[in-house]
């Protein structure tokens, strides 16, 4: 016997369905024999039952689900079996878990010497919390069915009722967002306090030396300025010297110049580009792009030419940027007003002239926050930087040169195998928080200025 | 008043000059609009080009024809264990491995062993088990070649190996086939048997799960928010919230997922449970502008109408404005289904990018992503990965793309103009 | 009345048997008409008349309509406007236009009636440029009230301002003709009233065509008034004779109000 959750929420959800079949059957034959007017159609009166079948079964079997293992250890280890554990740590906890994988089927025989003896025990709580478990589930849920199905009468307001759970469980949805965002917050911030213990925020901040070792923090190696440069001389520098004048070109002859069957065909080709996924593109920056610049480099004779360049996740992150770019920079200018460009085409201007002097100065803070929202993807990028970019914290100009990023490095610090409390992993929070406060400042500076530029024209 | 000089001088030659030249700036101009469209796509028909042209020859690979006698080099096992559960066991510990590799020696001359894959016994393997009678005689079996000589044998090559590949051709037992392990198997190390299966399948599974998440929440809370929400500061805050979210890069969301999924809630590491879950916090936003977008879209005089019938406000939304705006609903989902689909960067930090030799079998054990298996194949030394990288992208890139297609054509279809 | 009246000695611009297609739609129907050089001539008409279709179509600002076709000969100073030879940009400096929304760009004040001499290069000098601006906004009686603030926005003026700025702006391309489409159709009666006096100052130094749905607006500032139905052109004439004794019954109809 075992505690299924996935199971048992088949198991209520079938019940509700009773539920909602016997709710609506009740209340159609008190109707018929009161010869009363139903207030709610026999339907809400079914939802009604089943809804309170449903609520409290479902909200145990969540409690349930995550209180139950904690429960179940207790028990092993009240058994006399348990004494002989070490006491904390690493080594108790795989044991414990080594046991558990084994009393639940998951493992065929345990690879730790200690842990056969916790096999039983195990197996026996197991078994004992999931009766309790199965059965305070079911009694809650028919005692919540009933007392629904008691309440059925023709006057009862039972659609009402259900109106109002529905309501709540779409506030409930809506709030997933809020929880989300405070989640990312709490979580960075957090980590990142425990980060900042060991490290000064201002060494992470300020620091040029960028080489976090395992262990405890040395000093002078979580200086953040290297990865924060590389991520900029990617991301705002080279991306967008190749995003900018390629995308609002793009949308300049897309609305401007091209025939309606030129934009049907460009705009999907554009959408194919914004679909591709960043490891491709990442792929392609390594495997293609990024040798050919090398070569390049070597021909002109730069020195520290790399094959994980700068240049190379910096160009192929501007194109996977292109679409974006194009797409707010056509509708920046689609939001200028028409009777602009006839003012100016009617004092003989040509269109070069008029989307130059008017159209693209009018849409500017459109435009402008179309960059920033672009500048606040290409820094967040994570996968054509880890596969094209490489590594090595240097400061350096150079483009041809290997630079690194904060997102590689959160990769590079998470992927491994450390301990979660080291000063390498909790530095991949800070960073995380770093990256998440930027980005943050971007977009919202850059929603209020697109916000207010259509309102400028509304 | 009236201080007018001579009028322009329109048809003079200096006005006549500067308007040519005027024109040419118009003609340049232009060109450099379409020089900008015709970039992006040379960039993306280079990118297909190279993966296709990558790629192709991963979805086929070069079999060598072994013969094996098995009455002459018989293998020691009991027939009536060969419909065991534990078959594929017991045939190995029989030694079947050594028996191949004999026999190729034998049949290719000396080395002939390495130049099959080490993995190719294994297919003898399930040959035996599908039919025991070839136990009793002598079978030529076309086996996977070794990575190097499956490179050689696609692109040539020089040396001791080329001179030994070109033999095998010369002498006809080298033969190219669809390679079927590729669709069927999970990853590996050997490249004559890695496939995408396993990572195709966790791509369905963490897919599913996030859907089944983020649909119904992102759908929900666009219909409060469009239909019901109160202008006041908390809604404001969830505004805020939710567009900032879509805006978040989407290693932030994979930290949060490795903090409060794997290091607070203890969940599965590795699974398509956690994948699925980090997934649909991202997808989310995605799906509620979305679907706000299409609600908006509903005509307020549909719900006056409704409204003017009698019907509740929770009838109205369901059982007008969400059918009228279903269609818009679901090509945001399926579009922000198809990104999730294609993301790799979060899945990095819950542990997908584990070495996962087998195909997943549920939603809480180990499993990758296509993408991520993309990413773990481009980092492979053994050259043979180079091409199943590319198949494996021309596989991912099919996938999204029917994806987009179906949620185009969903547009043009349901798109109404009220 | 005969006919002889109508013609005009020297006419600016003539239009002769002028069809306008919108796609398989026809929005005007064979026109012809005579622009006199030192006249106000007003266009009068129900809305959906045609009467700003075919203003747009005297320089060529249909051709920004994809689907807009025009027949027939156009002429300014006797040069066919729709021929090949004829240049658009140079057309357009000559033949002006002011809307019916004041559309001034977001610029400031001095640099939105820079614009055209900047673009046609008609001041050598930033003297001269000054000169153009300063002549181009007094001669739109707006230099007095913006003399002080000439680098503020031009969308920062009111409507009526707003509208002169924009006359201003055509003026100092230094055009032949000025077109109105209906410019004060989005202003107050004071500022109306303002642009009205206005034209009045401009008469004899432009040729000046006016849109407008407004009959006594018409009667005040037009010298010839043609009056349009259902995209025909029903009756020309002097102004004081269409709104005192017109000879069709269409145009009396509109006139005393039955339709409008």
């Amino acid at each position: 016997m075992s505690f299924n959750p996935a199971a048992l929420l088949l198991l209520i959800l079938g019940l509700a369905l009773i539920g909602w079949l016997a709710g609506r059957a009740r209340s159609a034959m008190l109707a018929g024999r009161a010869q009363a007017k139903l207030h709610s159609r026999p339907q809400y009166h079914g939802w009604y039952v089943a809804l309170w079948l449903f609520a409290p079964a479902a909200l145990f079997l969540a409690v349930w689900t995550s209180v139950s293992p904690g429960l179940i250890t207790n028990q092993v280890l009240a058994t006399e079996a348990a004494q002989g554990l070490p006491e904390f740590g690493f080594e108790r906890s795989a044991i414990l878990s080594d046991a558990r994988a084994v009393a639940q089927g998951k493992q065929a025989a345990v690879r730790i010497e200690g842990a056969a003896p916790l096999v039983r025990p195990y197996a026996e709580a197991t078994r004992h919390y999931a009766w309790i478990g199965i059965a305070a589930m079911l009694a809650l849920g028919l005692a919540g069915g009933l007392y629904g199905f008691t309440r059925i009468r023709p006057d009862f307001r039972a659609r009402t009722r259900v109106e109002r759970t529905v309501m709540a469980v779409l506030l409930l949805a809506s709030l997933v967002a809020i929880l989300t965002t405070f989640g990312i917050v709490l979580s960075l911030l957090f980590e990142s306090i425990r980060f900042f213990q060991l490290v000064s925020p201002a060494e992470l901040l300020f620091g040029t030396h960028w080489n976090p070792q395992s262990g405890a923090p040395v000093k002078d190696t979580f200086g953040g300025i290297p990865l924060f440069w590389g991520t900029v001389l990617i991301g705002a520098i080279i991306a967008m010297i190749v995003a900018i004048p390629i995308g609002m070109m793009t949308a300049v002859y897309l609305t401007q110049y091209a025939a309606p069957a030129v934009r049907r065909w460009v705009k999907p080709l554009l959408e194919i580009l914004a679909g591709v996924p960043t490891v491709v593109y990442g792929y392609f920056a390594a495997l293609t792009v990024a040798p050919a610049f090398r070569e390049f480099a070597v021909m002109l004779g730069i020195p520290n030419a790399s094959t994980e360049s700068a240049l190379a996740a910096g160009v192929v992150m501007g194109v996977m940027i292109i679409p974006f770019v194009s797409s707010m920079a056509d509708d920046s200018i689609n939001a200028v007003p028409q009777a602009m460009r006839d003012g100016s085409l009617a004092l003989g201007a040509t269109p070069n002239e008029t989307i130059r002097q008017v159209l693209i100065p009018a849409a500017l803070p459109g435009v402008m926050g179309g960059i920033l929202l672009a500048v606040s993807r290409a820094i967040g990028e994570t996968m054509i930087v880890v596969m094209a970019a490489g590594l090595s914290a240097n400061l350096t100009a150079n483009p041809f040169a290997s630079v690194t990023t904060v997102t590689a490095q959160i990769v590079k610090l998470l992927t491994g195998d450390q301990e979660f409390d080291s000063a390498k992993t909790l530095a991949a929070f800070a960073l995380g928080l770093v990256l998440f406060v930027v980005t943050l400042l971007l977009n919202i500076v850059a929603l209020r200025i697109v916000k207010k530029y259509r309102e400028a024209y509304e | 008043m009236n201080n007018r000089t001579a009028p322009t001088d329109w048809k003079g030659a200096a006005m006549q000059a500067r308007i040519a030249k005027r024109y040419g700036a118009e003609r340049r101009f232009r060109l450099l609009g379409l020089a900008a469209v015709l970039a992006s796509g040379a960039f993306l028909a280079f990118l297909l080009f190279v993966m296709v042209g990558n790629g192709a020859r991963g979805f086929t690979y070069t079999n060598v024809a072994v013969p094996i006698d098995f009455a002459a080099m018989p293998l020691a096992v009991d027939r009536d264990r060969l419909s065991d559960p534990d078959a594929e066991q017991v045939v190995a510990n029989a030694g079947l491995a050594d028996i191949v590799a004999f026999a190729a020696d034998e049949a290719l001359g000396e080395g002939g062993a390495d130049l099959i894959s080490e993995n190719a016994w294994k297919e003898v393997r399930s040959a035996i088990l599908d039919d025991p009678e070839l136990l009793d005689g002598r079978t030529v079996f076309d086996l996977p070649a070794s990575s190097a000589v499956d490179i050689a044998a696609k692109e040539g090559a020089g040396g001791e190996l080329g001179a030994k590949v070109a033999a095998l051709e010369k002498e006809d037992k080298l033969s190219t086939g669809i390679h079927w392990p590729f669709f069927r198997n999970a990853d590996a190390t050997d490249p004559a048997v890695a496939g995408i299966w396993g990572a195709l399948k966790g791509s369905v599974l963490t897919i599913f799960i996030a859907f089944l998440i983020a649909f119904p929440t992102g759908v929900l809370a666009a219909l409060y928010l469009e239909e019901y929400a109160p202008k006041n500061r908390w809604t404001d805050l969830i505004e805020v919230s939710i567009n900032n979210l879509a805006a978040v890069p989407s290693i932030i969301f994979g930290l949060l997922a490795l903090a409060v999924f794997i290091n607070w809630f203890g969940l599965c590491q590795a699974s398509p449970l956690v994948g699925g879950l980090t997934l649909a916090l991202m997808t989310m936003p995605v799906i509620v502008i979305a679907s706000r977008n299409a609600i908006k879209s509903v005509p307020p005089s549909i719900r006056d109408a409704a409204l003017g019938v009698g019907a509740s406000p929770v009838q109205v939304v369901f059982h007008h404005v969400l059918p009228l705006a279903l269609p818009g609903i679901l090509t945001g989902t399926i579009i922000g289904m198809a990104r999730a689909l294609g993301e790799t960067a979060p899945l990095l930090l819950v542990g997908m990018r584990a070495f996962i030799g087998d195909v997943p079998g549920g939603l809480c054990s180990p499993s990758t992503v296509l993408p991520m298996q993309i990413f773990l194949w481009s980092d492979e030394v053994d050259r043979g990965f180079v091409e199943k990288t590319s198949a494996a992208i021309i596989v991912l890139l099919i996938v999204l793309l029917s994806m987009n297609a179906l949620a185009i054509y969903l547009r043009n279809k349901f798109e109404k103009r009220w | 009345m005969t006919q002889d009246d109508l013609t005009i000695a020297d006419p600016k611009m003539r239009a002769h048997g002028v069809n306008v297609f919108y796609g398989d739609k026809q929005a005007i129907n064979d026109v012809s008409i005579d622009v006199g050089t030192d006249l106000v001539t007003a266009f009068i008409g129900p809305s959906g008349c045609g009467k700003s279709t075919f203003l747009r179509s005297l320089n060529r600002m249909n051709d920004t309509v994809a689907s807009a076709r025009v027949t027939g000969r156009i002429e300014l100073d006797g040069e066919d406007i729709y021929a090949p030879s004829m240049d658009v940009v140079q057309l357009r400096a000559r033949v002006g236009m002011v809307f019916q929304k004041p559309n001034p760009f977001p610029k400031s004040i001095y640099d939105n009636v820079a614009y055209g001499p900047r673009i046609h290069g008609l001041a050598p000098g930033k003297a001269d440029l000054d000169g153009i601006v300063e002549s181009a906004l007094t001669r739109a009686g707006l230099w007095d009230e913006v003399k002080d603030r000439l680098a503020e926005s031009g969308t920062a003026l009111s409507g009526g301002q707003q509208q002169r700025l924009c006359i201003a702006r055509a003026i100092a391309v230094d055009p032949e003709v000025i077109l109105m489409d209906e410019p004060c159709s989005a202003l107050d009666p004071i500022a109306t009233a303002k642009i009205e006096e206005l034209i009045h100052e401009l008469r004899g130094k432009f040729a000046i065509v006016i849109v407008t749905h407004n009959m006594q607006q018409a009667a005040r500032v037009s010298q010839r008034t043609a009056f349009f139905h259902l995209g025909t052109l029903v009756e020309y004439g002097k102004t004081t004779d269409i709104f005192t004794n017109p000879r069709q019954e269409r145009t009396k109809d509109y006139i005393t109000g039955r339709y409008g």
